[in-house]
């Protein structure tokens, strides 16, 4: 079982060979990378084989560990868990970073950096291996954090356009906002528990609610960030400046579930807390609704891709509120088949068309059959159309919700799934029927083709596992209750019918006018992203600004006055002190307090802007903090 | 038995040490300071000798003396355009001065005041040579003597780029 | 203290004191970025003098303070190239090596 070890190390090497080349020689050895995926494929698929026929989450069918770090006497570990949920999350890892790989090596083949795309695209492989891997939270954390350097790096893929850019710092920063939310729940775990390690954290550890609240609501804030969900999810849509593979691959599939992945790790956590449920679940049915709406009134094709993940995301994150780890899991590996499928899809069609505009598209049908055939299945897997994988895993967590009671939230998921198959069908019949408008229309090439046809079999035919799937994460199984599927599947056909009312019976261009005038307020309120990005622009960015404007105003005024202020506070205090101490002291203080405001009234003339002045003022303050220490000796 | 420091030659090293700085910040020729800053090199590595750090004396000449001052006389012609350009008006900086000497003050009161290491003149004996202090280096010290030449070449490279050619 | 006395710790810490306040005087007035560097370089001699002097006092076999130094040098000789690099690339876009020519950063 030691070969488990290889499967984030494969990658890794990839990136280890791949890193130090020249711009040239990365370019021609991008199948390093490909070989490493798969062979990392091929030694998932085996490890997952011998998981089957599964077991409880945490009963590690094979775990190695060694210390990496000693601080004093705490020991750090490294290690490897092979449990069902990590076995699962391998094979869609791998499965989907083999696709996305393949694929790439035709989508990206005239970019004069490809080498580096791959190098990068395998660091990330790594670190999503390792982090799935991992048996305990620090490794969790630190693979977690490769991962969001990764994804910088990649949206930032064309750093020479002004867009791709400011998505990645903006993708950067706002994920650490909720990384600061992970670090601090680090720090509460191991204060409380004394360990990162699962075994002992999830498992050997009685949690106090209190504390288990604090862990979880922090831990949840993390995965809020990673995973996009409302508020920190303003990242995901400008993270499609990047290339479509990588979108694919980062930012629908593998990392930004890793959020969720962390929630269901960390699940007895959140059951020890019980609060922390209730706000996973309040977090994701907003999200769910927030993402669905916003999806349907996006005219870039990636974008309503973006919010739709970000809409199924929330979907994963209601159903673990709920308790549901399987229905959990097994929504997050059918959604990482089809959405991956999609995206690629996306990025054949934005090869065609030379636009991610869908009203400058239109009739694709006819001329990419292969493209079309694909992005259909995963198309109605989003939507939740019976036999397709996401009818399945819907279902599952429209049956959690329902036998746990959760009335409410199975009502508003029902409307999510309904507004998921409106945008779905607005997609796809602006960009399959209608006119064509653009005019020289060519499929794909064969090595983009492929990986897209694989997952489209995957999504076709994964979803009646289900109850299997259940049985290997360690709970019993069943196929879904006829009453529950037949709702969602009216629900869906409902929204699908809309879609098709509103977008699919046109022969010309399609003018949406009328609505739009019909519910103004509400389509301004969606076009403007819910307002999201611009509250973030107006109460954080500016305030920002200003707050920064202000303290120079603050070092230009104040400071030159806090330097004479300082002798003559310190005068003040020596005062003071001069009751207590001997009389020499207190004439010493006195002279040196006159001395510094001398100093510092020479000080203030040479401020602002120049070295030396900070400098001076940096000696200023040590002095200051030496005469007191003295002073205090003495 | 216990060595002792030589009392005159501690002085007189001294002196060259303190004379040299106050030479090189009080000449208005940048040419001389960097001489003057040379002298200071030298003498320290004097005082390192007398600390019986024979290796460290070594390499202060190697580095300062050797490289660095050369690095320094380099730029200095590097940047003048005339001869006159290397005199240079004399900077008193009263407040520097001031914030300095508080400094410095503070740092002697401090240091005689609160000293609790063994006031009288002597050293401790047993003084490892230069092979023991080697064998140290590349054994107990291996990893940070690595990470430092590390950061040789990293700030070789930089430099290099910096100071590059007109096309950047 | 006489002549020929033997020389204490104190000596030395005094000696590197002042040493330090020289150097931090001229890194603060000098308006020339050459002066400045070499003012540093005294600050970092009057270190390194500290570090050695105090360990050859009280703990000479360990040589931890002579380590110290040899890593600062390393650091100092880093420090000083880099900065006269940036002193040549200053002068190449500016023609002048003043301080002052660097104030991109002022607020």
């Amino acid at each position: 079982m030691g070969y488990v070890i290889a499967i984030p190390l494969l990658p890794a090497l990839a990136f280890g060979v791949l890193a130090p080349l020249s711009n040239r020689a990365r370019n021609a050895a991008i199948w390093v990378p490909v070989a490493a995926v798969c062979g990392s494929l091929l030694l998932s698929l085996a490890a997952f084989a011998r998981v089957w026929p599964g077991g409880h989450e945490g009963e590690a069918v094979y775990r190695a560990s060694a210390v990496f770090a000693t601080l004093g006497s705490v020991n750090l570990h490294a290690g490897v868990l092979l449990d069902p949920i990590s076995a699962v999350m391998l094979v869609v890892v791998t499965l989907v970073g083999a696709a996305v790989q393949v694929y790439s090596v035709g989508y990206m083949h005239r970019d004069e950096r490809i080498g580096w795309y791959f190098a990068v695209l395998s660091l990330f492989t790594a670190a999503m291996l390792a982090l799935v891997l991992s048996d305990n939270f620090l490794q969790l954390y630190m693979a977690w954090e490769v991962m969001g350097l990764c994804s910088y790096l990649l949206i930032g893929f064309w750093h020479e356009q002004e867009a791709p850019r400011k998505a990645s710092l903006k993708a950067f920063l706002t994920t650490r906002v909720g990384d600061v939310g992970f670090v601090l729940g680090l720090a509460v775990m191991y204060a409380t528990a004394g360990s990162f390690d699962f075994a002992v954290v999830l498992h050997g550890f009685t949690w106090v609610p209190a504390t288990a609240t604090a862990v979880s609501l922090l831990f949840l804030f993390g995965a809020i960030g990673k995973s996009a969900q409302v508020p920190l999810h303003v990242w995901l849509p400008d993270a499609m400046a990047g290339p479509t593979p990588a979108s694919a691959l980062i930012h629908a599939a593998t990392m930004v579930a890793a959020g969720v992945f962390l929630v269901a790790r960390a699940l007895p956590i959140f059951q020890a807390s019980g609060v922390a449920l209730t706000v996973t679940m309040i977090v994701g049915v907003t999200t769910a609704i927030v993402g669905g709406l916003l999806a349907a009134v996006q005219h870039d094709i990636k974008k309503v891709l973006a919010y739709s993940t970000i809409s199924q995301l929330g979907y994963m994150f209601f159903a673990l509120g709920a308790g549901g780890i399987v229905a959990g899991i097994f929504h997050l590996m059918t959604h990482a088949f089809f959405k991956s499928l999609l995206f690629l899809g996306a990025g054949v069609i934005i090869h065609a068309a030379h636009t991610q505009d869908m009203r400058e598209m239109g009739g694709l049908a006819k001329k990419m059959p292969v493209t079309t055939a694909t992005f259909t299945i995963g198309s109605l897997a989003l939507a939740g159309i019976f036999p397709f994988s996401g009818f399945w895993s819907k279902d599952e967590i429209l049956t959690v919700l329902w036998t746990e009671g959760h009335y409410v939230v199975f009502a508003l998921a029902l409307a999510a799934a309904f507004v998921t198959a409106f945008y779905v069908a607005r997609l796809w019949f602006r960009v399959f029927t209608g006119p064509e408008q653009t005019p020289e229309l060519a499929e794909a090439h064969a090595e983009m083709l492929v990986p897209m046809g694989v997952l489209a079999a995957i999504t076709a035919v994964i979803g009646f596992g289900s109850p299997y799937f259940a049985r290997f994460l360690g709970h019993t199984g069943a196929w879904p209750e006829a009453g529950i599927a037949l709702t969602s599947t009216a629900v869906a056909g409902l929204g699908l019918a809309l879609g098709w009312c509103a977008y699919g019976r046109r022969t010309k261009v399609i003018n949406t006018r009328p609505l739009k005038e019909r519910a103004g307020f509400v389509y301004d309120a969606l076009a403007m992203k819910l307002y999201f990005d611009l509250t973030y622009d107006y109460f954080i960015v500016k305030q920002y600004a200003r707050l920064a404007d202000a303290l120079w105003a603050f070092d230009h005024t104040v400071i030159d006055g806090a330097v004479n202020g300082a002798g003559a506070i310190w005068k003040a205090g020596a005062d003071v002190g001069a009751l207590f101490d001997t009389y020499v002291i207190d004439g010493a203080v006195n002279g040196t307090a006159t001395l510094v405001r001398a100093a510092g009234a020479k000080v203030r003339r040479i401020q602002v802007g120049r070295i030396q002045a900070y400098q001076g003022l940096m000696v200023g303050a040590l002095v200051l903090l030496m005469l007191w220490f003295v002073v205090k000796g003495a | 038995m216990t060595e002792t420091v030589n009392g005159a030659v501690f002085l007189a090293l001294s002196f060259a040490t303190i004379g040299g700085a106050v030479m090189m910040l009080s000449t208005r020729n940048v040419v001389h300071a960097a001489f003057w800053l040379l002298e200071v090199m030298i003498a320290t590595a004097g005082l390192y000798l007398l600390l019986s750090a024979e290796f460290l004396a070594l390499v202060q000449v190697l580095v300062y003396a050797g490289s660095v001052s050369v690095l320094v006389l380099f730029t200095i012609m590097l940047t003048l355009r005339r001869r006159e350009d290397a005199i240079r008006p004399f900077e008193p900086g009263w407040s520097a001065g001031v914030l300095a000497a508080l400094f410095g003050g503070a740092v002697l009161f401090a240091a005689e005041r609160f000293f609790s290491q063994p006031r009288p003149g002597v050293m401790p004996e047993t003084v490892p040579d230069v092979a023991a202090f080697g064998e140290k280096l590349f054994g107990t010290w291996a990893v940070p003597f690595e990470i430092a030449s590390l950061v040789l070449l990293v700030a070789l490279v930089g430099a290099v780029w910096w100071s590059g050619g007109e096309g950047r | 203290m006489t002549i020929m006395q033997p020389v204490g710790v104190l000596s030395f810490v005094a000696l590197s004191a002042v040493l330090f306040a020289l150097g931090l005087y001229g890194a603060l007035s000098r308006r020339s970025t050459v002066m400045v560097l070499m003012s540093l370089e005294l600050m970092a001699n009057a270190i390194n003098i500290n570090l050695v002097a105090l360990s050859r006092f009280s703990a000479p076999a360990e040589m931890t303070g002579q380590f110290f130094a040899v890593f600062s040098m390393v650091v100092s000789a880093a420090e000083i190239g880099l900065g006269l690099a940036l002193v040549l690339a200053l002068y190449r876009q500016r023609k002048t090596v003043e301080i002052d020519a660097m104030q991109e950063l002022k607020g």
